[in-house]
């Protein structure tokens, strides 16, 4: 039998076999070339109660090439695009060893949760606000958690940026300050725009002492 | 940095101006060529020309031989095999000076770093990052690194003993079964007992298929050629002789297999001379399509020296693939592309021979080319219109003469301007008049004139990029011509050859064309950029005049005059195009070129009133 099947199948029988673990692989449908890996985001971070959902491609030459992983889950993570889920890992690219396996490759995304490296970002502006204001960051990683991972909420916080149950807040998907954004928006911009505009000058903590309104409503006339 | 390394002291072999590969070779081109292209020699042969670079071609064996004399050398002096030595030299991107200096300094620290030793004492490989909770398996596959630390302490200790360092030995060939608990290769879970596996230095062992396949993807999908040991944060570095024992086994496997792995074998051996070759900056690979022929330049090393000089260089070999250089198809691929030599610039990658304007500026007009492709595209059109009668008109030959089907009007293609003006009362195309339409109180006007003054120079650049692409359908139709004439009239294969030579001379004339326009865009105004535009103008009318003629339709008596005035003219275009290469390839070296922009390397331009 061809290697790479073998071995993709140990891996995916011992990953079932494995009761203790909270790593799940799956298929998405006959291939086992193409897969579905999940983990509970980890306990003490923003991420805790989601599920999150990895695209898994197994390459021709695995596993002498790295397996190639993308969240399907959208994830607020300097790491991770929050636009595509690529990731950005050692791992996954030069520190890869045929040694590692799809389990232990995903406990390290899991890992990565924990420890973000804001100076190797996947996502600059995520990662810009990571760096500017850690707690801001945290409340919008913990609502990205809730509207698309399942998690659980804000932990009774002021009660803002969170609207009711199915409606998606945009001022907090972008991380941002409701009264920031309705105050450029009654100078009669759209409110997507003034919203666009404010996540890429990263308008947020003390970064907003630094920009002046007439950089935001340059920004906004682009 | 490489770019003071020298190949070695007892060196010269490779770098004697005597031996030097001549330039003008192509003037001279195929062999059969010979004794017919003594018609058209200009100037006599063999001193080098202003615009021509010293250099040399080095096959992919004389460059192995190059970095064979670098190994032996630091085998000599650290007494080490050739294994650690190419490692080690590899690791310091062939820097022999900064090697040795390193090496005496800390001997074990430069082991380590090349991945011939693993770090101190049976210390847990450095993990990797966000990784402290993962890959069960790989403690189990950590074992004591005991040959590691036994090399350490003889590498350490080479400082000051006499003795030199036992050469390490990072392969071991295992059966599995010497251990009590029985052998899983951690990547393809194979439990076989008679597995065959293999290890470096590190005693990392897995099975010998994975190595292979291992091996063949690092060097077949990654083009890598330092092949780390497969465990997990393990920095050891497969040697060459491990590579080869584990590609070319003594034992022959399938021999389709076999053909595939020496083929791997090889293509190592060709990342080796890459990256040899990358790592100094008087060398430079081939850039064509499987050819791995290198050229020693060592005049155009430094970046400054890209200022004064335009490296044109070739390396020796021609055609595209094998194919080309077979002599049974070399009759008919002379013709086209197919027998060009492998022509590249050996100071930038942006066009083969951008003579005679320098790299930096040749780049900074590219690039305003394509920020600029928006409002430039109209001109890009292959189809105009008649000025006389509006009816389409396509461009399908080289020649800028145009002639409309339909009312017969003559007119020039660059300017639409009537072709009369140009025959007799002389080629103003080429000059762009500064003074008229600018109104310089009228900002709008002033960019209005900037944007005409740009597509005035890319008009007639692209003009000459489209006309040379056009060429190769001269090429073929030039080709037929002669054919006729070899029927129609008593003349020899060899009589018709300057048909073939006019074209050629028009191409490669239409190149330095194109280029001196990007140039002129960027000469500062003054006496001499009105010389450099006279003598651009010369050669334009002297290509323009060949290519009409080359055009013309062709009566069978007339051919013995048509081939006396294809002859003078392609020996005038010959010497037009030779001024006009001499005339800037010194103007560098004497720096007389003035920008009107600021370009690196030379000084600001003066603002005049
Ligand atoms: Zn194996
Ligand atoms: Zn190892
Ligand atoms: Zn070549
Ligand atoms: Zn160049
Ligand atoms: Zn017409
Ligand atoms: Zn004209």
């Amino acid at each position: 039998m061809d290697a790479r099947l073998r071995r993709v199948n140990k891996e995916i029988s011992d990953c079932k076999n494995d009761k203790t673990s909270q790593i799940k692989i799956e298929l998405f449908d006959e291939s086992p070339f193409h897969l579905k890996g999940s983990f509970p985001g980890p306990e003490g971070t923003p991420y805790e109660g989601g599920l999150f959902e990895v695209d898994i491609v197994i390459p021709d030459s695995y596993p002498f090439q790295p397996v190639k992983m993308k969240f399907i889950t959208k994830v607020y993570h300097p790491n991770v695009s929050s636009a595509s889920g690529a990731i950005c890992l050692d791992i996954l690219k030069d520190a890869w060893s045929p040694v590692l396996t799809l389990k232990s490759t995903l406990i390290s995304l899991q890992s990565l949760l924990c420890s973000p490296e804001p100076n190797d970002p996947q996502d600059a502006e995520v990662a810009k606000h990571y760096m500017t204001s850690k707690s801001s960051f945290e409340e919008t990683a913990t609502y990205w958690t809730q509207i698309y991972a399942g998690g659980p909420g804000p932990k009774e916080k002021k009660g803002k940026g969170v609207g009711g149950k199915g409606v998606q807040d945009e001022v907090a998907i972008a991380g941002l300050e409701r009264a920031h954004v309705d105050r450029f928006e009654t100078l009669g911009f759209e409110r997507s725009k003034v919203i666009d505009a404010l996540r890429r000058l990263n308008y947020r903590g003390p970064n907003i002492a630094q920009i002046t309104d007439d950089r935001v409503v340059e920004e906004l006339l682009k | 940095m490489g770019s003071d390394y020298e190949y070695s002291d007892d060196d010269g072999e490779y770098y004697d101006d005597e031996e030097m590969f001549d330039g003008t070779q192509d003037e001279g081109d195929d062999v059969d060529m010979d004794n017919f292209g003594d018609d058209f020699k200009v100037a006599g042969k063999g001193k080098r020309k202003s615009y021509e670079v010293d250099y040399d071609s080095l096959s992919q064996q004389a460059v192995e031989k190059l970095m064979q004399r670098d190994v032996d050398h630091i085998c000599g002096i650290f007494g080490v095999d050739t294994d650690t030595a190419n490692l080690l030299l590899r690791h310091m991107k062939w820097n022999k000076e900064r090697l040795i200096e390193k090496f005496m300094d800390n001997a074990t620290s430069v082991l380590v770093a090349a991945g011939v030793a693993a770090p101190e004492p049976a210390s847990p490989p450095a993990p990797v990052r966000t990784h402290n909770n993962s890959a069960p398996n790989s403690s189990t596959t950590r074992r004591p690194t005991t040959r590691g630390s036994k090399l350490l302490s003889l590498a350490s200790g080479s400082k000051s003993a006499k003795s030199p360092p036992s050469t390490p030995k990072p392969m071991q060939r295992q059966l599995s079964k010497k251990q009590d608990e029985p052998f899983v290769c951690q990547i393809c879970f194979n439990d076989a007992p008679d597995l065959q596996t293999l290890s470096l230095g590190c005693d990392h062992a897995f099975c010998t298929e994975c190595w292979t396949d291992y091996i063949v993807s690092k060097i077949r999908d990654e083009s890598e050629h330092s092949i780390r040991c497969m465990a997990e944060g393990c920095a050891l570095v497969a040697p060459d002789s491990f590579i080869r024992s584990v590609l070319l086994p003594e034992t022959g496997a399938d021999p389709e297999k076999q053909e595939f792995n020496e083929k791997t074998w090889s293509r190592l051996q060709e990342l080796f001379v890459r990256h040899f070759v990358g790592c100094n900056s008087s060398l430079k690979f081939c850039p064509y399509p499987s050819c791995t022929n290198t050229v020693s330049c060592p005049s155009a090393a430094s970046k400054s020296s890209l200022t004064t000089i335009v490296p044109t260089v070739s390396c020796g070999a021609r055609g595209i693939g094998n194919s080309a250089q077979d002599p049974a198809q070399s009759q008919q691929a002379s013709l086209g592309l197919q027998g060009k030599e492998h022509k590249f610039c050996f100071g930038c990658d942006i066009e083969s021979d951008h003579r005679p304007v320098i790299c930096g500026v040749a780049r900074m007009w590219l690039k305003k080319c394509r920020d600029d492709s928006e409002t430039a595209n109209w001109i890009k059109s292959n189809t105009k219109e008649c000025s006389a009668c509006q009816s389409t008109i396509e461009k399908n030959g080289g020649c800028n003469h145009m002639t409309c089907k339909k009312c017969k009007h003559e007119f020039c293609w660059v300017c639409m301007g009537p072709w009369s003006e140009h025959g007799t009362a002389w080629y103003s195309c080429n000059r762009f008049d500064e003074k008229t339409g600018v109104d310089a109180r009228d900002a709008q006007s002033r960019s209005r004139a900037s944007l005409e003054r740009y597509l005035h120079y890319y008009n007639r650049w692209a003009n000459h990029e489209q006309s040379a692409k056009l060429s190769l359908d001269l090429y073929a139709k030039t080709e037929k011509k002669m054919e006729e004439m070899q029927i129609t009239s008593a003349l020899t294969w060899i009589e018709v050859q300057f048909m073939k030579k006019a074209v050629e001379e028009v191409d490669k004339c239409r190149m330095t064309l194109k280029w001196t326009y990007a140039m002129a865009y960027y000469l500062a105004k003054g006496n001499e950029k009105e010389l450099f535009e006279d003598n651009q103008r010369d050669l334009e009318k002297a290509v323009e005049d060949l290519s009409e003629l080359l055009e013309s339709q062709i009566e069978a008596e007339q051919i013995p005059t048509l081939r006396q005035q294809v002859t003078n003219k392609t020996v005038y275009v010959q010497k037009r195009n030779e001024i006009v290469l001499e005339d800037t390839a010194n103007g560098f070296l004497e720096g007389r070129w003035r920008w009107n922009v600021p370009v690196p390397g030379f000084d600001d331009p003066v603002e005049t009133a």
